[in-house]
């Protein structure tokens, strides 16, 4: 098989695109797809979950592809997040967490390079090409915001060995990048129908960054078909949870007023609901949505340059699910799958609707929750990350990681990034374990030295890197770790704050990956695949200097300086003599002569008084 | 150990032991929330780090690829040989302890030298006005800033050590164990380093023999050479343990750029805070020049009086370095009483004291109210170590007042008592 390199990127495609016109092969260059996925509303509103999907050998984007020839980019993976996933409520997370970010941006690529020094300026290169691509600010990942991963990233694609050597994975996440439309327009145009048809034509700015988490990726790599030859792929991939309710919101009046109290659905079942009190209920069950509603707009058609096989449309609800469809639209259920359907458009321009209606929970054919939703799979792993501590000066940070399993341990990676103004000890660091279940079930936490495997730590450089710290770990089913870390707060320069500097600084998201264990290897009878997650990011309170008074502050301690040197340098040189004696100064002299003229005058005056 | 006391400094030896294991020990909170004080523990000094240094060290990671540790190699394979200090702290007291008696016990020597009132050049007219080895190590022991230093931990009493047994050698006459003590010093801190001039006087005036004199020039390279052998000596273990030279920008390298902004009791974190970019070096360059500009003036000055010279650089360098803390306040206070001749002339010791103890209340009050209760800014800390350097420096220049009027007296013995000027 011949190795892909960048350099013959655009004569491949051209040729794979002749190609695939002369014998009309049904072999897929691009398809979208959107998979709506209702979720349990536990929450106050109901969620929805729309990955897209778009597949694309024969389209690919020319401006990004001329980018990552030029930084040498084998593999690239771009991440724009906002949000936090609700794991107890909405369960494992699309694409096993592998399409996902922590909140702000997050790029990591593997590049090839000679050498380390080599390999960093190519990823100067990359980001900041990027930057202008993506309207976002890449070139804000510097070298303090960058890592080299060791455990936690493989490469998705198909190198060779031979290059892969010289490949260079490179991390690096901006924390505090807020996502919003301007990087959206990039993303879209990078689709062969930009935005203007298919599923892509659903995309609205308003809608996607109101959601209550929302995930923009995308993942370029190399893939090689058996007996083919090598292709540059890129899947970019938006997954979003959007709250119906907000979602209904009509545009005009978007400003949430609390509804009437005859409106309001409250908890009968509190002991203190009357007439004049009301809790809310918790659990709005059964609702009612349809595509036009919640995307804000409707989606134009099919994007003609999708492969006509690959149905753009998917809902992942129970067959007992009442689904209504526009006209001309072919609905697809697999046999073995009770929980999806799919649907086939018609090849026009016309307008796609799908509507789900109410389901009564009443009357004369009562529906449940199970008819309404897919119950979600359990996670892996739940994770969450806090700061601890009090106070400007001392701090600590404490990972809660949950094994849900009650038969089965996980093992993973835990990744924590961290800026060079905190200054962590990694000898307080310490795992506590709580079992739930076993013949400790309950019992208090205690130390344990056995979950934690392995440990590579790269201590942070002031102003010149950050901690990468990765801790492979292993949790005994149904069990809790709490994994604890001190770490110091640094007073920066003033130059060095941002401008709201009472803000905090934004860290950036641990990222935890969960290897694939040996059970779990043949399920499927695909090989297992690393799964993802990641905690929130958090905001760290540093101490501030007061930034009014630069001058006031050289001004202050100069004086202090001045006195000490000046007073010192004063009894140093001068010489000593009597308090009457030696020669006087010209001042001086004039000073005792008045002083004492004045003296002699008030004797004088004294005694004509007396007189 | 070769403790050369009475049986009345024995006993202070063992109260002073009893009093800080005691405190160690009663109070297991204490050491570690002394470790935590920016007063006490310095990113040069702090135990938490050397702790973390040594945890990196002992797993096989550069301590000084990082920006935690600051602090002189030598001391990893020191403390490494020492039991885990969370699972079996009192090794850790015990260690700190005995640096600390050892510390009181070159005082005593220094203070039974009588060299504050009489050098070989200079006799003071008030010489027989002392106070005994006794109380001067006592006044060491017993000062609250050395109690509340060696129970906080950081690494700058083995320099204060270190300092002290180089003055009590060069004192007895032996001129190279004076100076390996001074480069050990040296070696941990480099700011010791100012101190080899008056600390070659100092041996030169102790060693002098009047019939067959030795020019001091000649003994001042050669102590020069002995520092410097025993530093590249140092330096070169030091390469052997760590495999590699980055230790040197790690330990001195953030005392010349202070890149490292943790508040502390002196002058330069807040400066250089609030320092523009494009002076940053520039004032660097003043402050570094302006420490070392002191060596040379009160060499020259006070030839006459070497342990003078070193008692008020001391008390500079308490004031000036980058990251002063108060265990080098309580070095130059130690220093202090053996100069008990001068104390009648001193003309601002109300004023001083006062000051000094208004900075020790105010100090930790303020820092609480500016990261913890969020009342106060950086001003109200900043503001307070101004105080604290104006209250310290009128200490040092009223004791080098003192002790140049009693000089003068020697030539002016009518002055005697009068009112004096400078001109």
């Amino acid at each position: 098989m011949q190795s892909f390199s960048f350099s013959s990127l655009i004569p491949l495609l051209t040729f794979l695109v002749s190609f695939a016109v002369a014998s009309a092969a049904p072999a897929a260059d691009y398809h979208e797809q959107l998979n709506l996925k209702p979720l349990p509303q536990n929450s106050p509103s109901g969620q929805l979950q729309f990955p897209f999907e778009a597949h694309n050998f024969r389209f690919f984007p020319r401006s990004l592809g001329q980018i990552l020839q030029h930084a040498g980019t084998r593999e690239l993976h771009l991440r724009f997040s906002l949000g936090r996933w609700d794991a107890e409520t909405w369960g494992a997370r699309p694409w096993d967490g592998t399409k996902e970010g922590g909140t702000g941006v997050e790029l990591w690529a593997w590049l090839e390079a000679e050498s380390d020094d080599e390999a960093d300026h190519k990823w100067l290169t990359l980001t900041n090409a990027l930057s202008g691509l993506f309207c976002a600010s890449l070139n804000f990942i510097d070298s303090t915001r960058t890592t080299r991963p060791v455990m936690s990233f493989r490469p998705e694609g198909d190198h060779p060995n031979t290059t892969m050597a010289n490949m260079h994975l490179l991390h690096g996440v901006l924390p505090r990048e807020v996502v919003c439309t301007e990087n959206l327009t990039p993303f879209l145009k990078l689709l062969p129908c930009k935005g203007k048809a298919g599923v892509s034509s659903l995309l609205d700015g308003h809608k996607l960054f109101d959601a209550s988490w929302q995930s923009m990726a995308i993942d370029v790599k190399p893939v090689c078909p058996i007996g083919e030859e090598c292709v540059l792929q890129i899947e970019q991939t938006i997954d979003m949870v959007l709250d119906i309710e907000r979602s209904k919101r009509p545009r005009d009046n978007p400003i949430p007023r609390p509804p009437p109290s005859h409106e309001l659905k409250c908890n009968t079942t509190k002991p203190y609901h009357a007439d004049d009190t009301c809790f809310p209920t918790d659990s709005l069950n059964a609702q009612e949505w349809n595509l036009n509603q919640i995307f804000g707009k409707p989606m134009l058609g099919n994007c003609p340059l999708t492969d006509p096989q690959t149905p753009p449309v998917c809902i992942q609800a129970p067959h007992t699910r009442d689904v209504f469809t526009s006209m001309g639209v072919e609905e697809l259920k697999e046999p073995g799958n009770e929980n999806q359907r799919c649907y086939l458009l018609p090849s026009n321009d016309e307008e796609f609707h799908l509507s789900l209606p109410f389901m009564p929970r009443d009357g004369d054919r009562p529906k449940t929750d199970a008819d309404e939703f897919v119950q979600p799979a359990t996670p892996l792993l739940y994770a969450e990350r806090s700061l601890t501590g009090h106070g400007q000066e001392h701090g600590g940070v404490q990972a809660i990681l949950t094994n849900p399993s009650p038969d089965a341990e996980v093992e993973f990676v835990y990744m924590e990034s961290l800026p060079w103004f905190m200054r962590i000890y990694l000898h307080t660091l310490k795992a506590r374990i709580s079992h739930r279940t076993g013949s400790d079930a309950g019992q208090t936490l205690h130390d344990d030295d056995d979950v934690i495997k392995e440990i590579y730590y790269r201590p942070f450089l002031d102003r010149q890197r950050g901690t990468q710290l990765e801790i492979r770990m292993k949790i005994p089913p149904g069990s809790t770790v709490f994994m604890a870390y001190d770490f110091e707060k640094t007073i920066l320069r003033y130059t060095e704050y941002p401008p709201d500097a009472n803000r905090g600084f934004d860290v950036a998201a641990a990222v935890i990956t969960i290897l694939p264990s040996n059970s779990t290897t043949t399920t499927g009878g695909k090989a297992a695949r690393m799964s993802n997650l990641r905690t929130t990011s958090m905001l760290l309170n540093l101490p501030t200097p007061d930034f009014s008074m630069p001058y006031n502050v050289i001004i202050f301690t100069s004086t202090c300086i001045a006195l000490a040197f000046g007073g010192l340098y004063n009894i140093l040189v001068r010489r000593f003599v009597g308090r009457d004696e030696g020669a006087r100064g010209q001042l001086g002299q004039a000073a005792e002569e008045a002083a004492g003229g004045r003296a002699e005058g008030q004797g004088q005056s004294a005694r004509e008084a007396r007189g | 150990m070769s403790f050369q006391a009475t049986a009345g400094t024995t006993g202070l030896f063992v109260v002073a032991a009893a009093l800080r294991l005691l405190l160690f020990t009663a109070f297991p909170g204490l050491p570690n929330l002394l470790t935590g004080r920016v007063e006490i523990s310095t990113p040069v000094t702090s135990f938490k780090r050397l702790q973390e240094g040594l945890f990196l060290y002992n797993h096989n990671v550069s301590p000084y690829d990082g920006g935690v540790y600051h602090q002189a190699p030598l001391l990893l394979p020191l403390f490494s040989l020492l039991p885990d200090p969370t699972i079996y702290p009192i090794f850790t007291y015990i260690l700190y302890t005995l640096v600390d008696l050892l510390s009181a016990n070159a005082l005593f020597k220094i203070a039974e030298s009588g060299e504050g009132g009489a050098s070989r050049l200079y006799s003071s007219p008030r010489k027989e006005k002392r106070w005994s080895g006794y109380v001067v190590a006592a006044l060491f022991l017993f000062n609250p800033f050395t109690i509340a230093t060696c129970i906080g931990r950081p690494t700058s009493v083995f320099t204060t050590c270190a300092i002290l047994h180089a003055v009590a050698k060069a004192l007895s006459g032996n001129i190279f164990t004076s100076m390996l003590s001074l480069s050990f010093a040296a070696y941990l801190s480099m700011y010791p380093l100012l101190l080899l001039p008056p600390m070659v006087i100092l041996a030169y005036d102790r060693t002098y023999n009047y019939k067959a004199p030795k020019s001091l020039a000649q003994l001042a390279g050669m102590c020069t050479l002995a520092v410097g052998v025993s530093l590249s000596l140092l330096f070169l273990s030091s390469y052997a343990l760590t495999g590699s030279w980055e230790f040197l920008s790690s330990t001195y390298g953030i005392q010349l750029t202070l890149t490292d902004l943790t508040p502390n009791a002196g002058l330069w974190w807040y400066f250089f805070t609030e320092m523009f970019d494009s002076f940053r070096s520039f004032f660097l360059g003043v402050f570094w020049l302006h420490l070392s500009s002191y060596t040379p003036a009160l060499t020259i000055r006070l030839r006459q009086q070497p342990l003078a010279v070193i008692t008020l650089l001391l008390g500079i360098f308490a004031i000036f370095k980058p990251y002063p803390s108060i265990a080098d306040t309580s070095l130059f206070l130690s220093l202090v009483p053996c100069f008990r001749h001068v104390f009648p002339l001193l003309r601002y010791s109300f004023v001083t004291a006062s000051v000094v103890l208004y900075g020790t209340f105010l100090g930790p009050a303020f820092y609480h109210l500016w990261i913890y209760a969020g009342s106060g800014n950086a001003n109200f800390f900043y503001a307070i170590t101004l105080v604290w350097s104006l209250g310290l420096s009128l200490l040092v220049s009223d004791l080098a007042f003192a002790v140049l009027r009693d000089e003068w007296e020697v030539e002016r013995p009518e002055m005697r008592g009068k009112e004096i000027r400078q001109i």
